[in-house]
């Protein structure tokens, strides 16, 4: 069980609800207010939570320790609001059978609360700063490219032998070959399509292979997954899978790139490269890998499974043919259709659709005969049906025609809004109050907010807010609403902004 | 108004909603989007026509296409999983 407590922890207690008669051994961390961070003397700290979430998210990862280290019992408690130096921030125990599990399982809960919950410490400082440092999860720093070069371990196996069954294809041979060794290819996505993507990729040859993929390895990921072991939860899917190839071809270069690819960053990430591959799992991403790729004249592999099926397309810049756009000029709404999560696949769906997006690279980088190019292919695994649906090019396609309207790859907005930019134009914005009932009835807004929504009853796949954009949402601290935005935006809701600083911040505005 | 016997194929959500993936019958609709608008009121199908494609005899075509008898006619929406 995971909790947030506003109250003082009291470790004897939790320790009495952990017995268990099968259990052999116990295992407790705590989480102490310490006087240091950084140089930095600590005087007392504050915790906030966006509580819905945190403990959802907390009881997914109690369940997933449980399963994956058959614990007897499991318990997770957090504080939020004002500690001082010495209280304790978190608690955590594990009892099982065998003391090994214990200790795995408890370093387990306690590394996934900080990298995955939503919660956020302010820490007073002696000299009378403040400051608040971002939970791990919420870290958006910077570019994070490592070059991982995987010529370590000097084969004593020749190219010549490992590519030969390739090679002796009479429409690739040497120079077929040559060709692969030249390539830029970026991945992005490292999942269920990603797997065969990458390993199948690697294993032709492809000289220069990028991946990127910002997120870490979940349990729920593997029954697909299967770049990935089971004893690899937790870590960094696109550095696992960097190792795994390395180990697969040693004569490849691989990069990984552990950002999430955003407007801010696409352009960038794909300079590099002559073709991408999309292995993504929402309509955000697809689009705007859709919309790079026109604009800067990559070709794009692009695959989606849904349950039993899935579809494939490639946009090819050198041909006359059509973009994800020319079909579908808008991106459909967040929720309209079912993701993975929502709807589930069969893990071997993706198997299918990953190992086709690879032949469709080789085909291109090969030019060999009937590449995919302008249509899409449509495949049921359940009936084995297919359709290979012609389509052409949209004249009023806002990306790719003359009368295109998206002719660059626009920085997003930020997400936070300070107090002096709303200065004479708050009336622009529907200002959301996303408090809970109790802290809004306490301190009520200056100003009379469009929608008092609390945030535990925002559900991205089932959004009712019913007040134009753009939103301006609001909290007591500014914490909670600009994790919300983050999510909106993310679930393709534009124009969602929130108040740096909270409820107080709106007294300043003029 | 003539009646016409056609094949209908569902993918993704209309698949599930619908329970089959392929079906053939008889309908008087003159285009896909008529036939679309009689089959969502039949069956409950959650998605409007302008969040789909329609497939006519293997190539995407309007909504407003005449129909022919023997139309292998397929709906499908938008998908995104990875």
């Amino acid at each position: 069980m995971f909790e947030v407590w506003s109250t003082p922890l009291d470790p004897a207690a939790l320790r009495v609800s952990m017995k268990n008669v099968e259990a052999g051994g116990f295992v407790v961390f705590e989480g102490w207010v310490r006087n240091h961070n950084e140089g930095k003397t600590v005087e007392r700290l504050e915790y906030e939570a966006y509580e819905a979430v945190a403990i959802s998210e907390g009881n997914a990862i109690i369940a997933e320790a449980t399963e994956r280290f058959g614990l007897l019992e499991a318990r997770c408690v957090h504080r939020v609001g004002s500690l001082e130096l010495e209280d304790m921030a978190v608690w955590v125990g594990v009892s099982t059978a065998h003391r090994g599990e214990a200790f795995d399982a408890c370093r387990f809960i306690i590394d996934s609360v900080k990298h995955r919950l939503p919660i956020w410490k302010k820490e007073h400082y002696t000299d009378g700063d403040s400051g608040w440092v971002n939970c791990e999860r919420c870290a958006h720093a910077g570019m994070a490219l490592e070059e991982a070069t995987c010529k370590h371990n000097a084969p004593t196996l020749s190219e010549a032998s490992y590519y030969a069954r390739q090679i002796h294809l009479k429409e690739v041979g040497q120079a077929g070959q040559e060709k692969l060794r030249n390539a830029r290819v970026l991945v992005v996505g490292a999942g269920g399509l990603g797997s065969p993507v990458l390993q199948y990729l690697a294993a032709a040859g492809i000289g220069h292979l990028g991946i990127c993929e910002g997120d870490g390895l979940e349990a729920s990921n593997l029954h697909r997954q299967i770049l990935f072991d089971a004893q690899s939860v937790g870590e960094s899917k696109a550095t696992l899978a960097a190792q795994r190839l390395a180990a697969l071809n040693p004569f490849i270069t691989v990069t990984t790139i552990t950002e999430r690819i955003t407007r801010n960053n696409v352009v960038k990430l794909v300079a590099d490269y002559d073709v991408l591959v999309d292995c993504t799992d929402n309509f955000e991403t697809k689009f705007l890998l859709n919309d790079v790729a026109v604009l800067h004249k990559k070709r794009l592999i692009q695959a989606s499974i849904y349950q039993y099926e899935g579809q494939l397309f490639v946009y090819d810049p050198k041909h006359d043919g059509p973009c994800v756009r020319c079909l579908w000029p808008e991106m459909p709404k967040p929720g309209c259709v079912g993701s993975c999560a929502e709807v589930g696949v069969l893990g071997a769906i993706a198997g299918v659709f990953g190992t086709l997006q690879a032949v469709e690279v080789l085909k291109h980088l090969l030019d060999l005969p009937d590449k995919l190019q302008g249509d899409t292919f449509f495949l049921d695994l359940l009936s084995l049906r297919s359709h290979k649906v012609k389509a052409e090019r949209n004249a009023t396609c806002p990306v790719c025609s003359t009368q295109a309207t998206i002719t660059a790859i626009e920085a997003e907005a930020p997400v936070e809004l300070d107090a002096t930019e709303l200065n004479g134009n708050l009336g622009d914005y529907a200002l959301i109050d996303i408090r809970e009932r109790k802290e809004a009835e306490a301190s009520p807004l200056p100003v009379t907010p469009a929608l008092r929504c609390p945030a535990g009853d925002i559900h991205l796949d089932d959004l009712h807010i019913d007040v134009p954009e753009p939103w301006l949402l609001v909290c007591t601290r500014g914490m909670r609403s600009k994790y919300l935005a983050l999510a909106l935006r993310k679930a393709g809701c534009e124009k969602v902004y929130s108040l740096r600083g909270g409820a107080p911040a709106l007294e300043q505005v003029k | 108004m003539e009646t016409k016997t056609l094949t209908i194929g569902y993918y993704a959500l209309l698949r599930e909603q619908r329970g089959l993936s392929e079906e053939t019958l008889d309908s008087t609709a003159a285009t896909p989007g008529e036939l679309y608008a009689a089959l969502k009121n039949e069956h409950g199908f959650s998605l409007e026509s302008n969040q789909l494609k329609v497939v006519i005899n293997d190539a995407f075509k309007a909504w407003d296409t005449p129909l022919n008898p023997g139309d292998n006619v397929v709906f499908i929406p938008p998908v995104a999983g990875g």
